[in-house]
């Protein structure tokens, strides 16, 4: 497939990005709106090529790629190269990612009123950005794309939000760069270490991981907590996670469905990529701490969003405490757990994004987000209301909605799951099952509170989805009530990948 | 002859030069002013095409002056700041037009006593070509109309008489020790001397640190960083960008050569440097993100930006050269854009405060783009080649041994804080105020600067591999 290059997938969103900050560009907003639709749809079905022609019996990685400059690999003399590749997991995700930033660009129009041209160009920034940390195969490379994601974001964030965005937006900027520092520290040292043991000089993170007897434990610990933490802080984690919800509360809602959607999962892959490949060993070790951290994290910060004040907040939190199945699900170490927890954080994406396009379509009409505000909007708002019920039905986990398989996965595997510590593992286990009730809680005390109950006398007058919108949520609904009903359809395109990483791990 | 010719022809060329600007000084001093300007440039641009001519590893002047290919890598970026710095004078010379060949002739000898001080190879050669280039800064500094500058810059000239002293009682004690200025002989008398057991370690030591503290007082580190900030602001906008590149790129030089003689004898000696660059850095970043004035936050940048690079320097390994050899090349580019981007700001619309700037972007989106890409390049983040430089620099410390990781964590600490202080002049330019700022887009030398010092930073990062084979070409042939 010779038109299928990643470099072109990766590095067109940067092209678009300066085509429309270029200051000859017309700043007229439905020009620039129509041009950004039109190629986040182009580019959305490209990548849906790359995912068309993929070979999932394929072990390894596929559609390999170099940038070279003038015939000559970027810093060789570094052992630093521009490679590019992606395996099934990545591919989803970059999937996902450019679906997600085509529904962010479609609900964009009602929301952003000023300096369109500033808000498009960051939006691609921000897409090639995710893209090329999903596509690096080499861990410098990896980091470039990570930093360079932080400044789409914080511009996202801080100009188009309310009067506190900007330092919701100044703490999620200097978080980032403190959990940033640990995880570049943790690469140098981890690229030094290996020049030291094997006299080669290079940052491919499949050489790195090729031979994982060579590095001792200490130093395998070291590296491993400094990348545990600069992950963390992007998925968010329980002790990390304070930036996710003040910045969600507090930024444009087309900017939370692209945080809640694109943003994470670029953690949970770090995670997957880094700590599980790179040091099967030593995550093998910490594995039971991380079940436990994870089915906490899941009861934290499912009490936390239940007594939040606005809906926004209610629902960041309801994501991070989402995440915490995906965490439970990796440290499993079965292919059941694995995959669910894989799943899980795909169809966290989904699900979050949805509720926040819902969110978006309320606050847009309200002009409010507090939960005290709102109610009974479900009377005027009918097919909205309808649509939140089966995105809401499917966080909580009811059948045949997508967030049901991976949840059951997860928690099959914890039970099934041969760690050492059984009794603490079972019990965590068995309490992450009791988990789900408290995420049925919330989400249904958000259902309740915004849609059921009496309806105010301010909003009467409110109007019902717009054709744009309903179009936007019945792709979301489909997609959901898709993936429910057959999950295996995603499933299959990682299941080898997963299969080698757990075969690493369990030898 | 013919050995001068093949070592000493830049030197030369730059010197028929001074002597050209300073007989024109004498004859048509307010008319003509602006013929200076493009004398100027025609020496540099000749005194660069003669290095075509030179030969490697010549000696001149009974074996004092030394010209190898080491030397000719830092007279070549030396003379490229000159160029840039000769086309940022622009309205210096406009303002003062009786002393313009004066000025270019005084700003020419600085860029031929930093040359003349990398191609020394003796104590005596060099310590004249510092104080000549040390005068040189002085009487630059002097050039300044501002009632304060006279003030603010007396701090440097005082530091500056203490240091070279300091420099002397250091190169006395050396000299009472081994009876050479030679470095070479030198470095024999202390091979000798360690196979005979009779290093006089603690004197060693004592001179060196000595001796140091002349570098440390002209890159402004740590603990002589006083004047930094004061002189930087009393300074004109050119002459603040002509003393944080030439006297840095020329110390460097100098200082990796001094390293070389004593540092495998002083183990201590590494520490104490690692210690003063960390130090530096620390200092320099937290000062930075309080300052308002731009030019004071440049003066600390410099402050930081030499102390990463000492970082770098004090491992000393040829590894750790080539990264230092590559970061000054780095530097080169973005801290000249930098500065042209503030004197296009002052000399247009004479604004020097960080508040300022707000708003800036909607009138001039280039410039606005093109100064946040420079800035960029120093803080060291992704697109540009301040990153690679960096991530060159801290790999070559994180190569060199586990005693120099705390060192190294700590820089990087204040790097992350230096990113804060150059993040607020973005912040400053995208604020959504609107202003009445006018840019004057006339001035084509300048803006040519900036955007060219902005498409270079990124162009280096791209091809960066061969420039790092070719700085670790160069760091070998030293």
């Amino acid at each position: 497939m010779n038109f299928l290059s990643l470099i072109w997938l990766i590095f067109a969103p940067i092209v678009v990005s300066l085509i429309i900050m270029f200051p000859r560009f017309p700043n007229h907003q439905v020009k620039v709106r129509r041009f950004a639709k039109w190629f986040a749809g182009l580019h959305f079905i490209y990548a849906l090529l790359f995912l068309a022609f993929f070979d999932t019996s394929m072990f390894g990685m596929s559609y390999e790629k170099e940038l070279t400059f003038f015939g000559m690999s970027w810093l060789k003399s570094l052992g630093i190269s521009a490679k590019f590749a992606v395996d099934g997991i990545a591919l989803l995700m970059v999937v996902l990612t450019t679906f997600i930033v085509l529904i962010t660009l479609f609900m964009s129009k009602i929301h952003i009123r000023s300096k369109h041209k500033l808000y498009y160009s960051m939006v691609f920034l921000l897409e090639s950005a995710i893209l090329g940390i999903f596509c690096a195969k080499d861990m410098f490379l990896f980091f470039i794309f990570w930093e360079l994601s932080l400044i789409p974001v914080y511009f996202l964030i801080s100009q188009w939000g309310n009067s506190e965005a900007r330092r919701a937006a100044i703490k999620f900027t200097l978080v980032s760069f403190a959990a940033n520092m640990f995880l570049f520290f943790g690469m140098l040292i981890l690229y030094y270490y290996n020049f030291a043991v094997s006299n080669v000089l290079t940052a491919n993170i499949e050489s790195l991981n090729m031979d994982e007897k060579i590095y001792p434990v200490w130093f395998q610990v070291t590296v491993f907590v400094n990348f545990l933490i600069g992950f963390l802080v992007r998925v968010p984690f329980v002790p990390f996670h304070n930036w996710y919800a003040d910045v969600q509360s507090k930024s444009a809602a087309p900017v939370n469905i692209m945080l809640s959607g694109v943003l994470l999962n670029t953690g949970v892959y770090g995670l997957i990529r880094f700590n599980m490949q790179v040091f099967p060993e030593i995550f093998k070790m910490f594995a039971p701490v991380l079940m436990v951290w994870g089915i906490a994290n899941i009861i934290y910060a499912g009490a936390l969003s239940i007594v939040q004040p606005g809906i926004k907040k209610i629902v960041s939190y309801a994501h991070i405490s989402s995440m915490g199945f995906v965490m439970t699900g990796l440290a499993c170490l079965n292919s059941t757990g694995f995959n669910g927890a894989v799943f899980m954080s795909i169809a966290c994406a989904v699900v979050f994004s949805a509720l926040f396009v819902i969110i978006s379509s309320v606050q847009f009409r309200t002009k409010t987000t507090y939960i005290t505000a709102l109610g009974g909007i479900g009377q005027v708002m009918p097919k909205c209301m309808y649509f939140a019920l089966i995105i809401c039905f499917s966080a909580i986990g009811v059948p045949f909605l997508m967030m049901f398989t991976p949840k059951l996965m997860v928690l099959t595997g914890a039970m099934l799951s041969n760690l050492e510590q059984q009794l603490m593992v079972k019990v965590a286990a068995f309490i992450g099952l009791v988990a789900i009730v408290v995420s049925a809680g919330y989400i249904m005390y958000f259902f309740y509170k915004v849609f059921c109950s009496v309806l105010l006398e301010q909003w009467k007058k409110v109007k019902d989805l717009s054709p744009q919108e309903t179009a936007v949520l019945s792709a979301l609904c489909l997609i959901i009530i898709y993936f429910g009903v057959y999950p295996m359809s995603i499933i299959q395109i990682y299941q080898s990948v997963s299969s080698i990483i757990l075969d690493v791990i369990q030898v | 002859m013919s050995e001068i010719v093949a070592a000493y022809l830049p030197e030369f060329i730059i010197i028929l030069f001074i002597i050209f600007n300073l007989t024109a000084s004498l004859f048509f001093s307010t008319y003509l002013y602006k013929l200076s300007k493009w004398v100027t440039l025609l020496g540099i641009v000749l005194a660069m095409a003669s290095t075509l001519y030179l030969q490697p590893e010549t000696y001149a002047f009974n074996n004092t002056f030394l010209s190898n290919f080491y030397t000719l890598f830092f007279k070549i970026l030396i003379l490229m700041g000159g160029f840039f710095l000769t086309l940022l004078s622009r309205n210096m010379i406009r303002e003062k037009r009786d002393r313009a060949f004066e000025y270019f002739s005084v700003f020419l000898s600085g860029i031929l006593f930093a040359m003349c001080a990398l191609s020394a190879v003796d104590f005596v050669g060099l310590f004249v070509s510092l104080e000549a280039l040390g005068l040189s800064c002085y009487l630059l500094l002097s050039l300044n109309k501002n009632p304060n500058a006279k003030q603010l810059t007396f701090g440097y000239l005082v530091q500056g008489a203490v240091v070279s002293a300091l420099f002397l009682t250091g190169l006395s004690l050396i000299y009472g020790m081994c009876a050479q200025f030679d470095f070479e002989q030198i470095g024999l008398f202390l091979v000798n001397s360690m196979h005979s057991g009779s290093q006089p370690q603690v004197l060693l030591t004592f001179s060196l640190i000595l001796m140091i503290c002349t570098f440390l007082f002209k890159l402004g580190l740590a603990p002589f960083s006083s004047w930094l900030p004061d002189t930087f602001e009393g300074a004109s906008y050119p002459i603040g960008a002509y003393m944080s590149t030439i006297p840095v790129l020329a110390c460097f030089g100098i200082l990796s050569r001094i390293l070389m003689i004593f540092l495998n004898y002083t183990f201590t000696m590494k520490i104490v440097l690692a210690f003063v660059a960390v130090i530096t850095i620390i200092f320099g970043s937290l000062s930075a993100i309080r300052q308002e004035n731009l030019k004071r936050l440049m003066a600390y940048s410099m402050s930081v930006q030499s102390g990463i690079m000492l970082l770098g320097l004090c491992v000393f390994t040829t590894y750790s050269l080539s990264s230092v050899l590559f970061y000054l090349f780095c530097y080169l580019f973005a801290n000249i854009g930098a500065w042209s981007a503030i004197i296009l700001l002052y000399n247009s619309a004479k604004l020097e405060k960080l508040e300022d700037l707000k708003g800036i972007i909607y009138h001039r989106p280039y410039y606005v783009i093109a100064f946040t890409v420079v800035l960029i390049a120093l803080a060291g983040l992704a697109p540009t080649c301040g990153f690679v430089a960096k991530l060159y620099i801290f790999s070559a410390v994180a190569r060199s041994g586990f005693i120099f990781l705390p060192f190294l964590i700590i820089a990087m600490l204040g790097c992350v804080i230096m990113i804060y202080a150059y993040w607020r002049i973005i912040r400053a330019m995208f604020r959504r105020i609107e202003t009445d700022i006018e840019i004057d887009t006339h001035v084509i030398s300048s803006k040519f600067i900036l955007y060219g010092c902005a498409l270079s930073t990124v162009a280096i990062c791209l091809i960066a591999d061969r420039l790092i084979q070719f700085c670790q070409l160069v760091a070998y042939y030293m």
